[in-house]
């Protein structure tokens, strides 16, 4: 598979390049269209969002990629494989990870803990490696502790200093930040982030946008990404589609998604600015049906 | 005779002088307490076993392995007090450590006497979240606050680890020289009685030599030990600049070399100089050093301690024991997975039922099989691991349809195979005898051990409990463990973090039921015979509780639970009928009013009621449990909140009412 760069708003046609790749994707729940019809291509090493109002179903299509929702109809392929019908743990190990919008931590483990259980798909320990330390456990587990911590100092010295902490006691902030390293333990090829910046103030936000950041271009990895806040969205996205009603109406570059007028009618209301952050900051939550 | 051995260290400075006062006194009283009580007779029936009491053991033996008992003791304690006066910063009042000292040591050995051990000891689990209730309110209504953590480990210096060394010294030194005195003072009030006879005194006078020269040596040894538990100063020394002296603070490079800061803060609770020794893991060593050579010599100490009647309570605690084993299975189910068990009962009847049908002529009966009592009782051994495997087995295929089901849902589908087992062995009367059960279930076989007694009973479920810890605690710390933990924090969470939600279940359901199997081979060999009536819905609910009031997924608080379970419910209540016709007991003028009012009452009518309200009682005042898991302690007491949290940390937890309202706002 070639890395290419994202480069155009070209849509149609660009299923081969894709490594995240959703075929009319539909979700009933009872009468409910959760999610209808919905196309998605991802291409390798690009930042997607996706926005859309609330109840749009964007979290019903990330718990559908990851296996928690099977979908009514439809096809997901990750690099090229159909993933429909894995449980969610097969799923990670085929190398996709996520966070979750309300921040799904282990809040009586420690922040170490918690990445090591990331790391549960890379580690081969059996029960009797376990019972009798066999050597190869230990250098594993050696090996495990290293490596979550470095995923930690991925986000600077403050994690690591706190790797024993529960995180409960951890501030908002850092638990995204714990929360995306355990997604990282797993060694994604594609991360999906729900609102990653939820709850973060303005510089807390900023940094958020510079790790995403990072993370494709240091870590060489795909992001799909849900976001509320526009301005986050438009300045860190290769593309972006929007979803209302469960539909897709838009896909693009960021530019054009902001001028497209099904775009302004159903999500953006009016287009002017201030009614945006209005509009951003009333949102309320989006169903979350994992609860 | 303190001259005799006298040298610079061993005469205090002021500061060494209070530190001596503090330990010496506070070590000196359980000790003596100790010897008066079955430390003399001991070290007596060694020395002339011809002066002994009737019923303590002379063969060579015993007396070899009471004699190993006594000398690990008393060096331990003699290191303790070294190692104690060494680690004390001597920032915490003398009062304070006397009280500690007095409940959690003294106390406990006062009860132990007076009513056994297990009793005993769950006395003292009444008294003990007692004193710390009312030591609470007294520091509450005298404002006291204990002094601030240290919040940076210091370096201690060459001049600093002597004056550690010495105080060590002078601790063992003191502590041997006190305890010599008191204890020759008490033998010649003896003597001059004319009770004591004359080789005993000779010992006396040759102990009151030994035991100062033994306690300095043995004083440097622990100074030794303390000082391994410094922080000792780097090569180049320039780590204080103008910081005052001798209380140079490690550099905050050094303190993060290998820790994070939370350790930072862990570690210096067990560093020397500290301010809680008697806590501090170095002290928990000695500690460790007198639980094992009390566990393990204890059936020969068991008369010399409590007199007649070893038998009877050796095979008491072999049954208390199966009890721990039973918890530690479940707590692996329960405490780790989050996994409500009801059923538990089920996989102790099939592994009781696995040797029971295997180990003994019921076999042959079933297969034609001539069983021959020679060979079959050498079977055990393999059928322990055996009757494991098969109630693994059984775990998995009971835990397989559960697995959709969470908490609730799940209670109600393990207690329906808790009822059905059970009944299913019952009804298979061709192969299982039915109500009458199996009889004749062989012990098991060992060259040159004698079954009929319970000693080796004793022996072998201490090595089964020892095998099943090593086992829970290797599991519990490792990929496996972490998993268990995971799904019980958050199932969604797990599985989108490449936990195998059926296969980490069903691992924690056969790795419970496993243990249990052992248990219950070991129990249908001791008790010699195996019926359904042994497995009611009522024992799950005993096993639950022993890990509920221990602590749940904490490995030393379901063992202390499952001991606690026991004593209370088979040791006290069963027996309080038969303390209560003993016209001397307190309970007979007791039973009595009652039995006025309410005629025919006895005990045993409100056993069930009198340990349901015990139980309540506990869940109100320590719902964490006896000896809580640092996790779990956590979870229940974060509501209250007493815990730091960051400025800037949101109150709401993830998932709380009001979360999504708290995150929005921006």
């Amino acid at each position: 598979m070639s890395v290419k760069p994202a480069d155009s708003g070209e849509i149609s046609g660009a299923a081969r390049g894709a490594l995240l790749e959703l075929v009319k994707v539909t979700k009933q729940f009872g009468g409910l269209m959760a999610v209808q019809d919905v196309d998605l291509q991802v291409r390798p090493r690009e930042i997607f969002s996706i926005i859309g109002p609330n109840g749009a179903g964007k979290t019903t299509v990330f718990n559908l990629i990851t296996g928690i929702y099977r979908p009514t109809s439809g096809d997901i392929r990750f690099d090229g494989k159909s993933i429909v019908g894995l449980s969610a743990d097969r799923i990670v190990s085929s190398g996709i990870s996520r966070t979750f919008q309300n921040i799904r931590l282990f809040n009586n483990m420690t922040v170490l803990e918690n990445v090591l259980v990331g790391q549960h798909t890379q580690l081969k320990a059996g029960v009797f490696g376990t019972l009798f330390r066999s050597r190869g456990f230990k250098r594993e587990e050696e090996a495990a502790r290293e490596r979550a911590i470095e995923l930690l100092s991925f986000f600077g010295r403050a994690l690591v200093e706190r790797q024993e902490e529960y995180v409960i006691n951890l501030s908002y902030a850092d638990k995204r930040r714990v929360e995306i390293a355990r997604a990282l333990a797993a060694r994604p090829k594609l991360l999906l982030l729900d609102e990653p910046t939820a709850g973060m103030n303005e510089a807390e936000t900023a940094e958020a946008v510079r790790y995403v950041r990072r993370l494709r271009d240091e870590l060489g990895l795909t992001i799909l990404l849900i976001e509320h806040k526009l301005m986050v969205t438009m300045g860190i996205s290769d593309r972006i589609a929007v979803l209302d009603y469960g539909r897709k109406i838009a896909e693009g570059l960021p530019e054009e998604v902001r001028r497209d007028e099904r775009v302004i009618a159903a999500y953006l209301g009016k287009p002017t600015r201030n009614e945006q952050a209005t509009m951003d900051e009333k949102a309320a939550v989006d169903e979350s049906a994992t609860e | 005779m303190s001259t005799s051995v006298s040298s610079g260290m061993l005469l205090p400075t002021p500061d060494t002088r209070r530190l001596l006062i503090k330990w010496v006194v506070a070590l000196i009283v359980p000790v003596v307490v100790f010897t008066l009580w079955s430390g003399e007779s001991i070290i007596n029936a060694v020395i002339s076993p011809a002066t002994a009491a009737g019923n303590v053991p002379t063969d060579p033996v015993s007396l070899i392995e009471a004699a190993i008992f006594t000398v690990v003791f008393y060096i331990a304690v003699l290191l303790l007090a070294g190692y104690l006066v060494a680690a004390d910063t001597g920032r915490r009042s003398i009062i304070e450590t006397w009280a500690d000292v007095l409940i959690f040591a003294v106390v406990p050995l006062i009860l132990i006497i007076l009513f056994g051990l297990i009793i005993g000891l769950a006395l003292c689990a009444i008294v003990w979240p007692l004193y710390i209730l009312i030591k609470n309110q007294i520091r509450k209504a005298r404002h006291y606050t204990p002094p601030a953590p240290l919040e940076s480990l210091t370096v201690i210096d060459a001049e600093q680890r002597a004056i550690l060394a010495g105080r060590a010294t002078a601790g063992s030194f003191w502590f041997a020289l006190a305890f010599a005195v008191i204890s020759l003072v008490v033998d010649l009030v003896y003597f001059f009685s004319g009770s004591l006879p004359v080789i005993l005194l000779i010992w006396a006078i040759v102990r009151t030599i030994i035991l100062p020269v033994a306690g300095y040596f043995l004083g440097r040894l622990a100074g030794q030990i303390a000082l391994r538990r410094t922080i000792p100063e780097k090569g180049n020394g320039n780590g204080g600049n103008g910081a005052h002296r001798g209380k140079r603070v490690a550099s905050v490079q050094q303190q993060l070399e290998a820790l994070s800061t939370t350790r930072v803060r862990e570690e210096a609770k067990d560093l020397v100089p500290n301010d809680l020794p008697l806590r501090s893991s170095g002290a928990q060593r000695f500690y460790l050093i007198l639980l094992v050579a009390f566990v393990l010599f204890y059936p020969v100490l068991d008369p010399f301690l409590f007199g007649s009647g070893t038998d009877g309570r050796l095979a008491g605690y072999g049954d208390a024991g199966y009890y721990v084993i039973l918890a530690l299975g479940l707590n692996i189910v329960v405490g780790f997975a989050g996994l409500l068990d009801l059923g538990y009962v089920a996989f102790f009847a099939i592994g009781s039922y696995a040797w029971g049908m295997i180990g003994s002529t019921q076999f042959g009966y079933i297969t034609g099989i001539h069983v021959n009592p020679q060979i079959w009782p050498w079977f055990f051994w393999p059928m322990i691991l055996g009757a494991a495997l098969i109630a693994a087995l059984w775990g998995v295929l009971l835990g397989a349809p559960t697995l959709r089901l969470r908490g609730d849902y799940l209670a109600i589908v393990t207690l329906g195979f808790g009822e059905i087992v059970p009944i299913v062995f019952l009804e298979m009367d061709k192969y299982t005898n039915g109500t009458n059960g199996i009889v004749g279930v062989y012990s098991p076989a060992l060259p040159g051990v004698d079954w009929s007694s319970s000693t080796p009973y004793y022996y072998l479920i201490l090595a089964l409990i020892v095998l099943v810890i090593f086992a829970n605690v290797r599991l519990r710390d490792s990929r496996l463990g972490r998993a268990w933990i995971a799904i019980r924090e958050d199932e969604i969470a797990a599985e989108s973090s490449g936990v195998n939600l059926v296969r980490t279940k069903l691992f924690a359901f056969a790795a419970g039921a496993f243990f249990s199997g052992i248990a219950g081979a070991y129990h249908a060999a001791k008790l010699g015979s195996v019926s359904p009536d042994n497995f009611s819905f009522g024992d799950s609910v005993i096993y639950l509780a022993m890990v509920v009031i221990g602590g749940i997924g904490s490995i030393p608080g379901v063992i202390v639970g499952a001991l606690a379970v026991y004593a209370i419910n088979v040791l006290i209540l069963a027996q309080l009928d038969s303390l209560a016709a003993n016209p001397n007991n307190f309970l007979y003028p007791v039973h009595n009013a009652i039995a006025a009012v309410f005629p025919g009452f006895t005990f045993g009518n409100i056993r069930n009621l009198i340990f349901g309200v015990i139980l309540v009682i506990i869940m109100i005042y320590r719902p964490e449990g006896l000896i809580p898991s640092a996790r779990r302690k956590r979870e229940l007491r974060h509501a209250e909140g007493d815990e730091a949290v960051e400025i800037g940390s949101l109150d709401v937890p993830p998932g709380a009412p009001g979360f999504e309202d708290e995150v929005r706002v921006e």
